[in-house]
């Protein structure tokens, strides 16, 4: 909503009701009015902070591209609609956008239910919908213009597997995930890989979002006498988890999925997360070039604000959105074709996405293997901790 | 078996936590037999007036308690004075509302002040931790019990000891007769209200330091498992909300323990409803202890409906009728689709709640048992979708009542109550019964909407099919009310008593209007499974129950046409305050609380 102002957003609000079912595909062919992206997120409700960290990215990520010129000259901008994550809502804003010949592409949403209640309103009406958090393996199945940036978790877990067992030796697991979809999958994923590489699963336990209180899982954890844990966590429960697992006296190896990278993590577990090992796909130190540019530049905008892993997936959806744009115009058909024959757009997840046109996602996630250390997340040395 | 004396020692210790939550609760409704639903929202202002306290001005410890009681009592006299004392002379059900559009306001306002991202709360106690079984405890722990055993005994000796206290509990019993022995209600109401608030925001804060974690959604949660505390131990019971805290703290610890993490919440919910079942007053109510809730119903006051001539009726459906027909947007088109699927369940819920008197705090559980009735049924048997959702609206009927069953001995609050756990149930096993409900992967891929094997995929199309679907069940269920059934119902909801001296089955009657609402509510959620094509154990929540008590109570309870305005009003307030952004929801709240003011028996009357 910061891209253009509120002014604008209203008459465009009040057209697009207006405008009737009679509308035209193709976007406006003024080139000062600016190329909209239309966003549907959470900005209130449970899932509030997970906008609000989309929104940073976004605005980084357009900065960066105003000041290269822009696409072909023009301005891109979004349009964020707040869905709460709650599919009554975002189905209409996703007639809404649909309805919009202003819309070129649509970004979002952030839940699962949420997102996937709109697909079949975005295929129909044929628009893009870029669902780059959308881990569920039947998102992009819904049509041919759902395409996703989020990371498989059929990559990821075998990455995080390989770092528990293989490199830090672990034999004997405990599995503490989100019983959500994404935590539910990234669970079978992890198991699967974890005992081809020979690691015995000792005991997996589900828990739910709202969940704050995990010392009774703790002591089942603690029983099935596990020598490490894995966390399929967000960073706020996995912090608790780590706070209440030293507390009940749990003094096991912590593996973390990418999701708990945030300086949050750190601020919310404080001592407890001290030598939790997490697999990630870019890191503070890392030398790649775009992972510089995105940390160097998330930093001068927002006082020095550390970014974290949603900030990093937003920041690579716009960069991503704006690459596509640039090949597919705003033709809404060409921008879907545009997803297709982007290639090496360069990203702090990827390093370099290009789209598997198959599965409408991309694969190949960086990886790097860090710990905390002294209250920082630092590339593992290798060192047992 | 030393894992055991851990599970002990875990329970008490989080059943600690929801002492705190549950004293207060249970101070309010000593008084005002009124459910707090903005506890939890004090509770969360609490736990950010701590943090500022304690990460921006550095105060110590005791100097951090007294800041945060005296901020959160404040506030909790500004929710008496300007909340809920204009509402006392209204339905009992308006004050209700109206905690909860307060709750919507607060948590919102906290949530633009300090931004959603959750924020450690370090805890200023030294970090010392004590050896207990295999676990260990820190001096919080002592802390939050301490607070929690003081503040229950010091409440127990005011109400029997001191003037106010005697003033307080003749409120309690009898506020007219209170009043006419010269107590002064309002500074008891006040006085009440002051002090749970001053708990309650204590509480947030030291539960915040316990976690080292504060965010904008723990408001909902605490509500929740304080009303469950609250309940078992007896409503308006002080010494009784304690233990009940205990218990409940106990009874998910053992759960865990025997069933795994992923249950816990199912054990809580069920001691809920077997508690409620045998003894409703709560497990530390004495025999003799008049029941809390008044005999006869008092909960819906009557008031007169505003009679719309049926040509006006006609005209307003004629006109949605044929409104596709002109140049509207998909997206109003869309927004309307949502409005008649609330529509539906509002019918089914304003039946339920209004006309029968089963104040239902659970219905979102009947659009999930419709949606994954119908989308199983075209997924794994093929079924054509009309029927599908046909078959969903007699599963919901069916099941739904069968569910709610055990609670049709209860009256008044205790119903809302049994039904939000029941509702909390629903969910819960869908989440776990993975081999029918496939768990939190959810369904994916349910076939839209089709009827006699044309798909209606195009929002005209949908939106006719939705429209029509509800004006039959809104012509049927105007029909039920003027008939023998309906008069039986609304008799049962004025009176109970006298409805049964005159030979009436409560029981009987109650499971009909179950099974009528169940469907109504079975074939919402049908529809919006091949609506949207994914669901999962999310998509049907206990904020949709609350939405559609909303809509039920803004519309005027028991009124069929009301519930339908309430459901566009309430599916379009929000959609045309987008225009406010991160405030839409904010003005949500404050336009409810003005509606509840100003028209507590809902726009168009109770039925």
């Amino acid at each position: 909503m910061s891209n253009i102002d509120r002014r604008t957003l209203v008459k465009g609000s009040l057209a697009a009701m207006m405008a009737g079912a009679a509308f035209s595909r193709a976007a406006s062919a003024q080139t000062s009015e600016p190329i909209l992206l239309g966003v549907s997120g959470p900005l209130t409700g449970p899932n509030a902070q997970y906008g609000t960290q989309w929104k940073q990215g976004f605005d980084l990520a357009l900065d960066e591209i105003m000041a290269a010129g822009g696409i072909n000259g023009r301005k891109l901008a979004y349009q964020f609609e707040d869905s709460q994550s709650d599919p009554r809502q975002s189905v209409a804003i996703a007639q809404k956008f649909v309805s919009d010949p202003r819309i070129v592409m649509e970004l979002g949403d952030f839940s699962s239910p949420a997102s996937m209640a709109a697909s079949p309103i975005y295929q129909r009406g044929g628009l893009v919908q870029f669902g780059f958090t959308n881990s569920h393996p039947d998102f992009t199945k819904g049509g041919d213009f759902m395409w996703s940036t989020s990371v498989s978790q059929a990559d990821e877990q075998p990455l995080l597997a390989a770092y528990a067992v293989k490199r830090l030796g672990l034999k004997k697991l405990a599995v503490l995930h989100l019983n959500t979809d994404w935590g539910r999958t990234s669970r079978d994923y992890f198991v699967k890989a974890a005992k081809e590489y020979g690691a015995e699963i000792a005991v997996t336990e589900g828990y739910i979002a709202e969940e704050r209180d995990f010392r009774s899982t703790l002591v089942r954890v603690r029983d099935a006498n596990p020598d490490g844990l894995i966390l399929i966590s967000y960073y706020s429960d996995g912090a608790l988890i780590a706070r209440q697992a030293r507390q009940v006296g749990l003094k096991q190896v912590m593996c973390a999925a990418s999701s708990v990278y945030s300086p949050k993590f750190i601020e919310l577990g404080g001592e407890a997360v001290e030598d939790v090992h997490l697999g990630t796909r870019y890191f503070p130190q890392d030398p790649r070039p775009e992972v510089k540019k995105f940390i160097d530049g998330f930093k001068a905008k927002y006082g020095g604000q550390e970014p974290d892993a949603f900030n990093a997936y937003s920041y690579d959806a716009m960069n991503m959105a704006a690459a596509v744009v640039k090949i597919g115009g705003t033709d809404r058909r060409a921008i879907r074709d545009a997803f297709a024959k982007v290639k090496d757009v360069s990203s702090v997840i990827f390093g370099q996405a290009t789209f598997d046109v198959e599965s409408r996602r991309v694969k190949g996630a960086m990886n790097a293997e860090l710990v905390v250390r002294k209250g920082q997340f630092a590339l593992w040395d290798g060192k047992p901790t | 078996m030393s894992s055991w004396l851990d599970y002990t020692i875990n329970g008490l210790i989080v059943g600690n936590v929801y002492a705190l939550v549950a004293v207060g609760l249970a101070l309010i409704f000593g008084v005002s037999r009124l459910i707090n639903f903005a506890q939890g929202s004090i509770y969360l202002v609490g736990a950010y007036i701590g943090w500022v306290a304690v990460v921006q001005l550095h105060t110590p410890l005791p100097l951090t308690i007294i800041v945060v009681a005296v901020a959160a009592a404040i506030v909790g006299l500004i929710i008496e004075r300007f909340g809920l004392r204009p509402l006392q002379n209204s339905v009992r059900i308006a004050p209700l509302l109206a905690t909860i559009g307060i709750s919507f306001v607060l948590d919102q306002l906290v949530m633009l002040t300090f931004s959603p991202n959750p924020r450690a709360l370090p805890s200023q106690l030294p970090d010392v931790r004590f050896q207990v079984g295999g676990g260990t405890i820190g001096p919080l722990d002592l802390l939050i019990a301490g607070v929690g055993l003081t503040s229950a005994l010091l409440l127990f000796v005011f109400l029997r000891y001191s003037k106010l206290g005697w003033a307080v509990r003749a409120a309690s019993q009898d506020r007219d007769a209170a009043m006419q022995m010269g107590v002064d209600v309002n500074r008891v109401n006040q006085a009440v209200f002051g002090i749970a608030a001053a708990l309650g925001g204590v509480s947030g804060m030291l539960v915040g330091m316990y976690y080292n974690q504060i965010d904008t959604a723990m408001s909902l949660q605490a509500t929740l498992k304080g009303v469950v505390a609250e309940v078992v131990g007896g409503a308006g019971n002080v010494p009784g909300a304690v233990i009940g805290s205990l218990l409940l703290g106990l009874v998910e610890s053992y759960g865990v323990a025997v069933f795994g993490t992923s249950y816990r919440n199912l054990f809580a919910f069920l001691l809920l409803v077997v508690v409620l079942v045998l003894r409703p007053n709560g497990l530390f109510a004495s025999a003799r202890q008049a029941p809390p809730e008044p005999l006869t119903g008092t909960f819906i006051a009557p008031s007169r409906p505003v009679r719309i001539p049926r040509w006006a009726l006609a005209v307003a459906a004629a006109g949605f009728a044929v409104l596709p027909l002109f140049p509207v947007s998909f997206y109003v088109l869309q927004t309307l689709i949502n409005a008649w699927l609330l529509g539906m369940l509002a019918l089914s819920l304003t039946l339920v709640a209004g006309t029968i008197g089963q104040v239902s705090l659970g219905h979102a559980a009947l659009l999930a048992i419709g949606a994954y009735t119908s989308a199983l049924l075209s997924l794994t048997f093929n079924v054509p979708v009309g029927l599908a959702i046909i078959g969903g609206g007699l599963m919901c009927a069916a099941l739904g009542t069968l569910l709610i069953s055990p609670s049709f001995r209860l009256r008044g609050h205790y119903v809302s109550i049994a039904t939000l756990a029941i509702g909390e149930i629903v969910s819960l096993v869908i989440l776990n019964w993975e081999s029918v409900t496939r768990g939190p992967i959810g369904i994916s891929g349910i076939p839209p909407l089709s009827l006699f094997g044309t798909d209606l995929i195009s929002p005209t199309s949908i939106y006719w099919f939705s429209f029509a679907v509800m004006v039959v069940l809104a012509l049927l269920q105007g029909r039920l009310l003027t008939s023998h059934l309906g008069r039986s119902f609304r008799a049962i909801r004025d009176d109970d008593v006298a409805a049964r001296a005159y030979g009436l089955s409560l029981n009987r009657y109650k499971s009909l209007a179950f099974i009528f609402g169940g469907f109504a509510a079975g074939i919402s959620g049908g529809i919006a499974a091949h609506l949207y094509s994914y669901i999962n154990h999310e998509t049907f929540n206990t904020q949709q129950s609350i939405l559609a008590l909303t809509v039920v109570i803004l519309g005027g309870l028991g009124n069929v046409v009301g519930a339908i305005l309430g459901a566009v009003a309430l599916v379009g307030l929000p959609e045309v305050f987008r225009i406010a952004a991160e405030y839409r929801i904010l003005i949500y709240g404050i336009v409810l609380l003005l509606l509840v003011r100003f028209r507590p028996q809902g726009l168009l009357g109770t039925m």
